[in-house]
């Protein structure tokens, strides 16, 4: 030992640091599935129906299949296993087979030597159909006498869910004031910058599959190709390479994925498919159009006696997450105020729409925008500050809300009073020059989801540490890196409890093959339930350590202190080094492999008040609240965000670096959704599939976001830790158009709120009002 | 590999060897920057079966100050008009109108040539070729339906350049040349209103440089334009203002639009501003002269109403900033 | 038709027979194996294919190969500083101007192009400059403090020579 200065253990827990996989990342070196490629590759390409709504009569691919260079052709007879994300709506093919509910659904699928050849054979295939009636509203699909998208669905409606927890009638007649009001969201796509790919090898000496797919589920991924494909489950090998972004997009199983494996099985040899800009958006998945109304019942203070909320969402062609979405925007009501008295009437409607899916703030970003609104309209009505009527109903007591969610930690008083604070609300609100405004809103967000889709009786997460004789340590989890830096997470968990220096940790994820089984990041899962068994398996591993270092120093292992790099005897005693205690500890055992689990508590769970809602329950909430400061153009109607100031309670801020990343991420996002992003149609046919027509927002616009992190210490979270990436972008959205209404004195009620709609909110209010907007 | 339609390529190395390389196929398109041209390749819009590259071409590609003007080659980068001192000191807005062009990085190599014949823009003719199939395609390629306008014979599709206004307003002139020799034309002549074919161009003429005449002393020019986001947008209304005081008096008008017309539109009637002080009553006349002649249509997801009312508003904040 | 296009690629002078209609994007990736460039868009709206042509950035996905003939092309790959991450490169890096990581080559290369024209850009120029690449994790605040990081770290290193 050099042993100059008192030795300490490492800390990784609370520091900043850059992501594990960053170098990789700059320098060009990450390889993303389209960067695997392979001389005997062939190039799949996708053939999409150009109708929203037929019975497909016949599909004829000979003149495809004597094409030269065509290897392979698929349809939708390839496979009679259906997709989706709950075993009771697996009804999505990859391919379409009888029916086509969407115009951009694949009909069929090439395989050939090259791009242009693939395309010619698609073009080549000839699908004759016979239309039906197509809606592209959640109101026509409803109408009496339409067509049923689905049979099991009859009427169009996924689900229709209604309930109501506590007495609404007996809060409405409490209230001083009740309010009604109504907010419009349009859909909204992720846009993750890597579009779709997959890259699938076919061996066909052992009948065996290798697939590469951009996907934030490798498992689920893994699940859907043994299901469509009939192969057994050992005989397929998934795995996600580096990931371009996904934000709920690639939480299912996709079609690109499966039709690419078919294809390689079909043809015996490699595909790679890489889909257009244009049809990833089509693939679609993205948060609906939706239609929030919200009656509010309040008290003088501010304090909420009742609420009512009714909502409809555009669902698209498929069931995908509609159920879980629909079930979100209503038990997500609670547990971010004391909430007793609510009414909940969500319809999730099927379309001839791109099927959507789960958009980080998943189901409840569109219903916290109009509660918001609801509060901060009443606040104005009421002559109360935005600040007093949050804090009036703040959550006061810890334990199951209204609705059985289980709140363990509560940061939210604490993000209110930074952001009033950091933004000079108290010094500010109401003074500024004209055509400026602040406002302010709250959002939260679940930890992970406690009960699992799939219910198979595993726990939530396993980690597995390698221990070998060259004194690294390999974490080896299913755990999907997507750029929110989980990989990174899971280093400091196990580097912290060893006490180690973090470059002695090195993490291989999400290989079917190599790493346990992790259900995906999606839900914010990764860091509360990976890090969890992270933690555990890490102390596991410290207890072999600490045994092998008694053994050698011949002491009682709880008389060894273990200071990361060294372990020791009493403060006397000179110690061992990490690696003479990792020889040790391998001594007739050899490479050593500890695991560490992790599973929700059944009081987590949610409730049974009824059915579905078990979906909200979570072990943690995150909590969040933004001021946004606007200045509006008088001329263009033009809306610039000067500034946002944010505050989310994350619990403990494992890495304060990815934290601030992960919160001004998503707010940003919010920003989009709430200012220049919308997916719009055309007749069925997405007329915003480009990224100049979807506009996610540029540098330029993109305003400074002051990030605070507050740490309320999760009793449960790893280190204390919950969510940092979702529970953010919620609050951007009802913070703007409240921001506009204190600008101006109008509130816009339909998002995006882009200058047309605003200019034309102006106008209303004057022709209504006969004075003009402040 | 990205799927891209088979060509031909050549890239000749003056104005002479490209028009004779363009007459000899009548097939074949000019491609300069390609920020929009490729872009049009990629999507089935453009077919050429030959491409006649214009980068290597030097003589078109500076900039020169003359007596009496600037002439700047078809060939010269937007950024390095944007940046060019006299440009910017003498011809405020046609600096201000490159350097709003798309983004940062499309304007390090797309060309005055290429913004000023740049194709019309509209919402169903800006798809890909499955997307603008599966919609019967349109009447501006290869369909019978105008869809922005269903039962009309005329197309809609705007004109989205910026550069194009900002050099009205100064009375530009166009040297082209063609298979038949060299001719001069104003700027304004360039264009027709019909989105289907907006360039008056003979067949194989090429845009070797614009020449913008002095303006008098005093003159004050700004161009701005409406987008959604800051950067990469095409216009959804754009407006230059070229102006001169004498005193409290208006001596000199010349407003142009662009994005709310199939062609880039000189304002008619600025005239009657002249002569009179540029007072409220003017500012707000002015305005509605521009409402009156800006005939957007629904081409962009941005509706028509708003362009025509912020060009409007644009043009009046303009005139009100350079009147001082 | 093929023909001979020579240029230098990250410095290193090539020669290949590329077809006409080939993208540049596409030569750099799939001729000659730098994955580094990516694909996000159908052309020219997102960016990540920035690299640098003759020191200037552009879109490989809208240039066609052929046009770059004795020109120098410089792509991601080519940043490293002695085996190490150069000076934008560690900004994008300590300062977590990457998140996902697919946008960011293409990002880098802008910030390489900006940063040589204008070595000492305030954030407003940072922002317009840089704007035809989009980001969709970081919400650019991380990405304009890498970029001013690596400013800052130029200008150091350069005071150091002078010094020395």
């Amino acid at each position: 030992m050099d042993g100059n200065g008192p030795v300490a253990p490492i800390r990784s827990i609370g520091v900043p640091m850059p992501m594990v996989d960053g170098p990789e990342k700059i320098s060009g070196k990450a390889q993303y599935t389209a960067d695997f490629y392979d001389h005997g590759a062939l190039v799949g390409a996708i053939k999409r129906s150009p109708v929203a709504h037929a019975r497909i009569l016949s599909v004829d691919t000979s003149a495809a299949e004597a094409l030269p260079g065509v290897h392979a052709v698929i349809t939708g007879s390839e496979t009679d296993e259906g997709h989706g994300v709950l075993p009771v709506s697996r009804t999505e093919l990859p391919i379409a087979f009888d029916k086509v509910r969407y115009r951009g659904e694949p009909v069929a699928a090439v395989a050939a030597d090259s791009i242009e050849i693939a395309r010619q054979a698609c073009d080549l295939i000839r699908v004759e159909y016979e239309e039906l009636p197509a809606y592209f509203t959640a109101a026509d699909s409803m109408a009496d006498g339409t067509v049923d998208i689905h049979e099991h669905r009859p009427g169009n409606i996924e689900r229709h869910v209604d309930y109501e927890i506590g007495d609404a009638d007996a809060g409405f007649a409490e209230a001083d004031l009740i309010h009604e009001t109504e907010y419009h969201c349009a859909e909204v796509c992720q846009v993750q910058t890597e579009p779709h790919a997959a890259f699938a090898e076919y061996d066909g000496e052992r009948d065996e599959l290798t697939v590469r797919a951009s996907t934030q589920v490798p498992y689920y991924v893994h699940l859907m190709l043994s299901k469509i494909l009939k192969m057994r489950k050992s005989k397929i090998r998934v795995i996600k390479p580096y990931l371009g972004g996904g934000f709920g997009c690639r939480t299912e199983a996709l079609n690109v994925e499966m039709i690419t494996a078919m294809l390689a099985r079909r043809a015996k040899g490699t595909v790679r498919t890489v889909i257009s800009r244009e049809d990833t958006f089509i693939t679609h998945r993205g948060r609906p159009e939706q239609t929030v109304k919200i009656r509010m019942g309040m008290k003088k203070d501010g304090r909420v006696t009742a609420v009512e909320c009714s909502t409809v969402q555009r669902g698209g062609a498929h069931s995908g997450y509609g159920i879980v979405t629909i079930l979100y925007s209503g038990s997500m009501l609670f547990a971010i105020y004391d909430l007793q008295n609510v009414r909940y009437d969500g319809k999730r409607v099927l379309t001839n729409t791109p099927p959507c899916g789960a958009f980080r703030g998943h189901g409840t970003v569109n219903v916290r925008h109009a509660f918001e609104n609801a509060m901060d309209e009443m606040a104005v009505k009421l002559g109360l500050d935005p600040f007093a009527v949050r804090r009036v109903n703040l959550i006061r007591e810890m334990g199951h809300v209204a609705n059985d969610l289980w709140v363990n930690s509560y940061g939210l008083p604490e993000c209110l009073d930074i952001v009033e604070k950091a933004s000079g609300w108290k010094d500010r609100k109401g003074k500024l020059p004209a055509g400026k405004g602040l406002g302010l809103a709250c959002s939260h967000y679940v930890s992970g989801a406690s009960k699992p889709v799939n219910w198979t009786g595993e726990p939530h997460a396993t980690v597995n540490l390698k221990l070998d004789f060259d004194g690294s340590i390999v974490i080896l989890t299913g755990a999907s890196e997507i750029g929110q830096g989980s990989s990174t997470i899971l280093v400091q968990c196990v580097s912290e409890v060893l006490g180690i220096d973090p470059a002695r940790v090195k993490i291989i994820a999400a290989d079917s093959r190599v790493t346990p089984k992790d259900n995906g990041s999606y839900s914010s899962r990764v860091t509360y339930m990976v890090g969890n068994a992270a933690i555990e398996a890490a102390n596991n591993l410290k207890g072999v350590l600490i045994e092998a270092a008694a053994r050698k120093l011949d002491v009682n292992p709880e008389d060894v202190e273990c200071l990361g790099e060294v372990y020791r005897a009493g403060t006397q005693d000179e110690g061992m080094s990490f690696e003479d205690v990792v020889m040790a500890a391998l001594e007739g055992t050899g490479t050593i492999t500890v695991k560490g689990n992790f599973d929700t508590l059944p009081e987590s769970w949610g409730g049974k008040k009824y059915r579905g809602a078990a979906i909200g329950g979570s072990m943690a909430f995150a909590y969040a609240a933004q001021v946004v400061e606007v200045t509006v153009d008088p001329d263009t109607a033009e809306i610039k965000v000067d500034k946002v100031w944010v505050a989310h309670d994350c619990g403990k801020a494992l890495n304060p670096l990815t934290v601030e990343g992960q919160i001004q991420g998503s707010v940003w996002m919010g920003m989009g959704q709430a200012m220049t992003e919308e997916t719009r149609y055309h007749d069925g046919l997405m007329i915003t599939g480009n990224m100049l027509d979807y506009r996610v927002p540029t540098f330029v616009e993109s305003p400074p976001i002051e990030a605070h992190i507050v740490e309320s210490n999760d009793p449960h979270g790893p280190f204390g830790a919950k969510e940092a990436g979702e529970a953010s972008l919620a609050g951007f959205l009802p913070a703007l158009t409240s921001a506009v209404a204190d600008a101006l004195g109008v509130r816009v009620h339909e998002l995006p709120v882009t200058p047309d709609r605003l200019m034309q909110a102006l106008e209303d209010y004057e022709r209504e009002t006969g004075v003009a907007a402040e | 590999m990205e799927h891209m339609p088979d060509f031909t390529l050549h890239r000749p190395e003056t104005a002479a060897e490209a028009v004779r390389l363009k007459a000899s196929d009548a097939n074949s398109r000019y491609l300069a920057g390609g920020t929009d041209m490729i872009v049009n390749v990629r999507r089935g819009i453009e077919t050429p079966a030959t491409m006649i590259d214009l980068t290597s071409i030097e003589e078109i590609a500076s900039v020169s100050v003359e007596d009496g003007g600037v002439r700047i080659g078809a060939g010269v980068k937007l950024k390095d008009l944007a940046s060019h001192p006299d440009i910017r000191a003498r011809w405020t807005a046609v600096a201000e109108a490159a350097a709003s062009v798309a983004g940062p990085t499309h304007r390090q190599y797309g060309t005055v040539g290429g913004n000023l014949c740049l194709d019309t823009r509209c919402l169903y003719y800006n798809q890909s070729q499955w997307w603008r199939e599966s919609n019967n395609f349109c009447l501006k390629h290869k369909g019978e339906v105008c869809h922005v306008a269903p039962g009309g014979k005329r197309c809609f599709a705007a004109f989205s350049g910026d550069v194009a206004p900002a050099m009205l307003v100064f009375g530009a002139t166009m040297d082209l040349e063609g298979p038949g020799g060299a001719r001069t034309i104003p700027l304004a002549d360039l264009y027709r209103n019909d989105g289907m074919d907006h360039l008056t161009l003979q067949d194989g003429e090429l845009l070797v440089s614009v020449f913008l005449p002095a303006a008098p002393d005093g003159t004050v020019s700004s161009y701005e334009k409406a987008r959604i986001r800051g950067s990469i947008d095409f216009p959804l209304a754009g407006a230059a203002v070229r102006l001169r005081m004498d005193g409290d008096m208006l001596a000199d008008l010349d407003i142009a639009l662009t994005a709310v017309n199939p062609y880039p539109h000189l304002v008619k009637g600025g005239d009657k501003f002249v002569g009179k002080p540029l007072d409220a009553d003017a500012l707000d006349a002015i305005r509605e002269a521009v409402r009156t002649q800006a005939k957007p249509m629904r081409t962009t997801t941005v509706r028509p109403w708003y362009r025509r009312r912020v060009v409007g508003a644009l043009a009046r904040r303009l005139a009100a900033r350079l009147a001082g | 038709m093929k023909s001979l296009l020579s240029l230098t690629v990250n410095g290193r002078q090539r020669d290949d027979a590329v077809a006409g209609n080939l993208l540049l994007v596409d030569y750099l990736r799939e001729v000659v194996g730098l994955t580094g460039t990516k694909i996000g868009c159908d052309g020219g709206e997102c960016g990540l294919c920035t690299v640098l042509v003759d020191g200037k950035s552009q879109h490989a996905c809208l240039t066609l190969a052929a046009t770059c003939q004795g020109k120098s092309v410089e792509t991601i790959e080519s940043l490293a500083d002695g085996g190490r991450l150069n000076a934008i490169q560690r900004g994008f890096h300590e300062k977590l101007g990457a998140q996902c990581g697919y946008c960011t080559p293409g990002m880098v290369m802008a910030a390489e192009g900006l940063l040589r024209e204008n070595p000492d850009p305030d954030e407003a120029t940072i922002r317009t400059e840089m704007a035809s690449n989009i980001c969709r994790c970081t919400g650019y605040v991380k990405i304009v403090e890498a970029v001013q990081f690596a400013a800052d770290e130029i200008k150091r290193a350069g005071k150091g020579r002078e010094a020395a």
